[in-house]
């Protein structure tokens, strides 16, 4: 089936080989953050509101991804929990509202996309970031009879490098992040 | 409320004949449900129950334990409000039928040394009950510096098929009957 989505991309390239447009699908995007609490268990979130584009160009097998995350959309299902992330000194959800991933880097493996590399900014510090593909596809949606693409990727952060210092040793500084992103051809 | 506290009396009766058992509770802030569903072969969905409490009782030494989880259904939430309400809808949990919680109880407990290794019991989801053993991917004691107690947790996986309880919503059109869930559980010794 992914494959299959692939060869047609292939197939797709040699007449058309020009920038194309998705928009992010927030119904079907989110972004999952797991940190390990005092070396026993994981704890997780989300945030919930997040927009952005995604521009192919298949022929020349290269792209651009930008997201913009908004910080005070936290959720852990407990919440005074998302008080505390959103607090001064973990995400300062009032004074950075928002984080940025800007990605210009995409490198294939065969056929298929297996990293996106770019510069993720958060509490207003950017540093380089590589997003690993765990699997991506584009296909035909059955109900909205529009390409989609989407997939699942992944990628870990040290939280203290953008000044995220707060309950360290106890709460791990490497974070890890679980990006399942949708979008739909413009 | 009436469970825990049983559970505690039970443990502090059984305490003097054996030392070694001990009855943790539940700290909600450091207990998540979470589930995976893939999505039409590309993206994978990710959503979680937000209310669960319960009791985790366990012996290292004699190498036993119990546990009962009870999960609020309608408590779930994917960060996509018209989503959740389909979830609880009578394409998948039914919840206004009577389906509004979900109970996981274990009474074999699988030791590696002195740790958890793999829980094995029940999971009981709109009327069904269905035999399910979470695996242990991390399982660590320690003692928490706030409430000076010790805390025991981990991370546990398991894969269900949701079939096996009558959900079959969406697996003629390609929506997976397969369902991962991440269950990470920290319990407060009593």
């Amino acid at each position: 089936m992914r494959h299959a989505a692939w060869l047609l991309l292939a197939a797709g390239a040699c007449a058309q080989a020009e920038p194309v447009v998705y928009r992010i699908d927030p119904a079907h995007t989110r972004v999952h953050f797991e940190v390990r609490h005092f070396g026993t268990s994981t704890t997780r979130g989300r945030f919930d509101t997040l927009a952005g584009s995604i521009v192919l160009d298949r022929g020349a097998g290269s792209g651009e991804v930008s997201i913009v995350v908004d910080t005070g959309s936290v959720s852990t299902g407990i919440a005074p929990f998302d008080g505390t992330l959103r607090g001064a000194n973990l995400l300062d959800a009032q004074a950075q509202p928002q984080a940025y991933f800007v990605a210009h880097r995409m490198v294939f493996d065969g056929d298929r996309l297996a990293s996106l590399s770019g510069e993720f900014t958060l509490r207003g510090t950017s540093r380089p970031l590589t997003l690993r593909a765990l699997h991506f596809a584009c296909g035909p949606h059955p109900l909205l009879k529009r390409e989609v693409c989407g997939g699942d990727f992944e990628a870990e952060l040290t939280r203290s490098e953008f000044g995220m210092t707060y309950g360290l040793p106890f709460v791990a500084d490497r974070v890890r992040l679980q990006i399942e992103v949708e979008a739909i051809r413009d | 409320m009436n469970k825990p506290l049983i559970a505690i009396t039970l443990a502090a009766a059984t305490g003097f004949a054996q030392a070694e058992s001990a009855t943790y509770s539940i700290d909600p802030t450091h207990t998540f449900v979470t589930f995976e569903a893939n999505h039409f072969g590309t993206s994978t969905l990710r959503g979680r129950f937000d209310r669960k409490e319960g009791t985790v009782t366990f012996d290292r030494a004699g190498k036993t334990g119990k546990a009962e989880i009870n999960i609020d259904v309608s408590s779930i939430s994917t960060g996509v409000a018209p989503l959740d309400t389909h979830l609880k809808s009578k394409d998948f949990f039914d919840v206004a039928a009577g389906n509004g919680s979900a109970k996981f109880v274990a009474d074999k407990f699988g030791f590696n040394g002195d740790k958890v290794g793999e829980v094995s019991g029940s999971l009981t989801m709109k009327g069904k009950t269905m035999p399910v053993t979470l695996k242990a991917t991390n399982f660590n004691c320690y003692t928490n510096p706030l409430f000076k107690r010790e805390v025991c947790g981990g991370d546990f996986e398991t894969t269900i098929m949701r079939s096996q309880w009558g959900i079959d919503y969406g697996l003629t059109y390609g929506l997976p009957d397969s369902i991962r869930l991440l269950i990470q559980i920290e319990a407060v010794k009593q």
